[in-house]
């Protein structure tokens, strides 16, 4: 699209929708004391006089408190209790998930995606929110691959090969939206029965192939805009091979539920109900959707049929896995061993990827900078992880297993401790921020106003610290450590 | 000149623009009796201390916003000696009670270097950390000889220090937006809203990239002594990983550690085994100073071969090749007689165990893999 004509066209509805969003996190509860002159269709201001001779007005001073008696205060809170209980929805108990995924990621292209329901319009936003999804993806599940799968005109396109390293997509995500005349730009109409062929054919590739198959959870998750797909055969003949090659599928619609994408969740993840799938979601804004894609970085749980199969054979799989040394070959000169103009060649990169010349040229180009060494028969591969090439052992930093322990162990909850005159701490533990005073004579408050009190601290039940909610939130969503039981 | 034009430098070029935000510096200080004892003929805790606490001012001079933090960490337990929160820091300035203060607390030479004419910023960190140290000290000495000769803290410390950080980074953004003009404010309202969603749903690496406060975390310690808690240490390396916090070390002592070269590696940060501690100040000075956001920009000490062991879960060695279980992904660097994995207990595959155990069949798996790899992708076109 002509740069020019989106800005044309989207210039008065994005107007107005800056006046929405301007006041969207306070409308929810709270009335504004002068919408009309907020309105920036509406060119008088309050005064009678033009909106830009009008006074400076910072609108988060004149919000007013609605009939609820809920200030803006009380609102924050209760936004910063829902990001608490959305972690108190995380299992404490650990259980067995597929910890080494393959995930192809299906991308509607047609041309229903350049609708403008979401900024700019569906495909870009759809794009940008890809990229934080890789980002995400790859931290949360470092031994993990992910591919992706455009639909488009009928047609259905490899953006990105099956691969574990997130700037590999994150540079060709970006070539989907960079040029303008470029040659995927959303056209036609969509076929998921391709798209899913081609991610069936994808998946049956991955890197824990010859290792131990049922270790791998094989996934696609399609992020569907239109409502209809135009495939060439019997979708449902595909539905079966998925069911068979035990390949789940994770829809989010972007408009409404569409009856086939129904049935492939509910076929591929073994579930009957209809509704209420967790599976398949149908955004509600853009957080929701956000939210929705965010849910497909978590490491699926195993199945109940996986579960019977384990407990079956009474026997989980051993991998054998190597831990590579990190070398440098130009800077080694002090360690010494190698020469300063020694070029060193990964064994990874052979012929077999010239196909796409300029790639393959970078990655060599990086392997003679760092490699890693296979500490059984010392070839160097440049990148991690993978499976060696010349002795077949699986090589993976130590860090990337690392990253997926606060899945398998993880961290108890902090409980809130109850309001009362005096609490025994005044600092919290983790970030010495000083915590309020306990508040004397609370049995005249009535009952209702107790509960929107709170005394601001959360205790490990374990350690029996307490910490403050930005301290409870930060170590339960990043550090997955808790400072107090780590110095007992 | 070839070693320092290397392209390993280039590689990282233009990262981030430098400016003058503010940054913080913690501290975290090792104290093991043991590790200490160790070196003693090369330097003591005092010295050491003298040196950071030079670093430290060093680092306060350079913006007037800068932070310091001082995390100790001894095997009794971490604790902050700065910002330490049973003292108001407005009380010190005056120079009656300072006086008091150093005489009472004690009168060893400890303190004598603190004058009465410093800077009040330089005063107050060298006082609070000084005071808070010979309390640690005179604890440690009187302290159970059990407790003190425990394995390492250091992941506690880390938590302690990466927790603080993460309140000055958001404390940071929270100024910010209030001093911004109004247009760039209420966008960064609306960043705020929609980051604090995003991070409601699992981890945002984003909310922190906003913050302008850039922080890192330097951890000196003579700890040879490789039992460490490994899966804490490892998520504290990831926490500051997605925190953007570069985590540095100067190791003391005789050997290289190599977890925490990994925990460098990983962050981005320095790692210098330091064998002659004499002169610390002056490798502090030139290998340490430099901030994160200029680092890009500079040639750092790198240390070529970075080992990425892992800890063997159950004898707690280093491991190269090992065997990992695929449940709890417990690493092992020998098939438990048993049979069965030692944390979470699952039995393991028998044949596939007989498969590892047998030798010679490594050259067999190899051509089994060639040929089941080869078939794999070639049916169902």
């Amino acid at each position: 699209m002509e740069s020019d004509d989106e800005y044309k066209g989207s210039s008065p509805s994005s107007r107005g929708s800056f006046s929405d969003s301007d006041g969207e996190g306070v409308r929810r509860g709270i009335k504004t004391a002068n919408p009309a002159s907020r309105n920036a269709n509406d060119k008088k201001g309050a005064n009678g006089a033009y909106a830009w001779e009008d006074e400076y007005q910072r609108t988060w001073d004149i919000v007013k408190d609605d009939d609820s008696g809920q200030t803006l205060e009380s609102l924050i809170q209760n936004m910063i209790e829902s990001r608490k209980k959305k972690i108190m929805k995380n299992p404490t108990a650990p259980y067995q998930r597929g910890i080494i995924r393959t995930l192809v990621v299906v991308i509607d292209g047609s041309s229903i995606m350049l609708e403008k329901d979401l900024r700019p319009n569906r495909f870009s936003m759809m794009l940008s929110l890809l990229q934080e999804f890789v980002v995400e993806f790859f931290d949360q599940n470092p031994i993990s691959q992910l591919g992706i799968v455009l639909m488009r005109n009928g047609i259905s396109d490899v953006v990105s090969d099956v691969n574990g390293s997130p700037q590999f997509h994150l540079d060709k995500i970006r070539q989907l939206r960079g040029k303008q005349h470029n040659r995927f730009e959303p056209k036609g109409d969509p076929s998921l029965q391709n798209a899913l062929e081609l991610s069936r054919s994808l998946l049956r590739y991955n890197f824990g192939n010859n290792i131990n198959d049922t270790k791998n959870s094989k996934e696609i998750l399609i992020i569907f805009g239109a409502l209809f797909t135009s495939d060439p055969g019997d979708i449902h003949k595909t539905i079966s091979s998925l069911v068979k090659d035990n390949i789940k599928v994770k829809v989010i619609g972007l408009s409404a539920k569409v009856a086939i994408c129904q049935e492939i969740v509910n076929k591929t993840n073994h579930t009957s109900n209809n509704f209420n799938n967790p599976n398949y979601g149908v955004i509600m804004n853009e957080s929701h959707f956000k939210e929705l894609l965010m849910d497909c970085v978590v490491p699926l749980p195993i199945t109940v049929e996986q579960q019977k199969e384990i407990e079956a054979s009474k026997s989980v799989p051993l991998l054998k896995m190597g831990f590579p040394t990190k070398v440098q070959p130009t800077l080694s000169s002090s360690s010494g061993g190698h020469s300063l103009d020694f070029i060193q060649i990964c064994a990874c990169h052979s012929g077999s990827r010239t196909e796409n010349g300029s790639d393959a040229a970078a990655i060599q180009q990086s392997s003679s900078v760092i490699g890693y060494r296979c500490p059984q028969c010392s070839s160097k591969v440049c990148s991690l992880p993978t499976v060696c090439p010349i002795c077949g052992l699986m090589l993976i930093l130590s860090t990337h297993l690392a990253r997926s322990y606060h899945h398998l162990v993880p961290l108890v909850d902090y409980e809130e401790v109850p309001v009362k005159g005096s609490y025994p701490s005044s600092f919290c533990y983790g970030c010495l921020l000083q915590f309020p005073e306990g508040i004397e004579n609370i049995h005249k408050d009535s009952k209702e106003k107790l509960e929107t009190m709170s005394s601001s601290r959360y205790r490990c039940k374990k350690c029996k610290n307490d910490f403050c909610i930005d301290c409870d939130v930060f170590v339960h969503e990043t550090l997955h450590n808790c400072p107090g039981c780590e110095n007992q | 000149m070839d070693e320092i034009s290397d392209n390993t430098f280039i590689e990282v070029h233009g990262s981030d623009v430098s400016n003058d935000d503010p940054s913080l510096l913690t501290i975290v200080l090792e104290v093991s009796p043991e590790g200490w004892f160790n070196i003693k003929d090369q330097t003591s805790i005092m010295d050491v201390v003298k040196s950071l606490l030079v670093f430290l001012n060093g680092h306060l001079s350079l913006n007037n916003s800068n932070q310091v933090a001082f995390v100790l960490s001894s095997p009794a337990g971490s604790k902050f000696l700065y910002p330490d929160t049973s003292k108001t820091y407005e009380e010190i300035p005056l120079n009656v009670t300072s006086e008091e203060t150093v005489e009472n607390s004690n009168k060893s030479e400890e303190l004598s270097f603190v004058t009465k004419g410093m800077y009040r910023q330089f005063r107050v960190v060298d006082e609070t950390v000084l005071s808070g140290l010979s309390q640690t000290m005179s604890d440690i000495t009187h302290a159970q000889d059990d407790k003190v000769t425990g394995s390492s803290r250091l992941s506690g410390a880390l938590s302690l220090a990466l927790s603080y950080t993460n309140r000055m980074m958001k404390l940071d953004q929270s100024i910010s937006t209030t001093t911004a003009s109004a247009i760039s404010s209420a966008a960064n309202i609306s960043n705020k809203e929609s980051s604090t969603a995003g991070a409601s749903s699992g981890t945002n690496a984003n909310s922190y990239g906003t913050s302008r406060m850039k922080s890192r975390i330097l951890v000196v310690t003579p700890n040879d002594n490789e039992d460490i808690k490994y899966i804490s240490l490892m998520k504290a390396i990831f926490g500051a990983q997605k925190m953007k916090v570069a985590i540095d070390i100067a190791k003391l002592g005789r050997k290289d550690s190599s977890y925490l070269q990994q925990a460098a590696d990983a962050t981005n940060g320095v790692y210098l085994h330091i064998e002659k501690p004499l002169g610390l100040i002056q490798v502090l000075c030139t290998a340490y100073f430099i901030e994160p956001s200029i680092r890009p920009l500079m040639i750092l000490p790198t240390n070529s071969n970075v080992n990425y062991k892992a800890s063997c879960f159950i004898t707690g060695k280093s491991v190269e090749i090992g065997y990992v279980c695929s449940v709890c992904l417990c690493i092992m660097s020998e098939i438990p007689d048993r049979m069965s994995c030692p944390t979470c207990n699952s039995h393991f595959d028998e044949k596939l165990i007989a498969k590892l155990k047998r030798k010679p069949v490594v050259k067999k798996r190899k051509l089994d893999n060639g040929s089941s790899e080869s078939s794999t992708p070639a049916p169902e076109a």
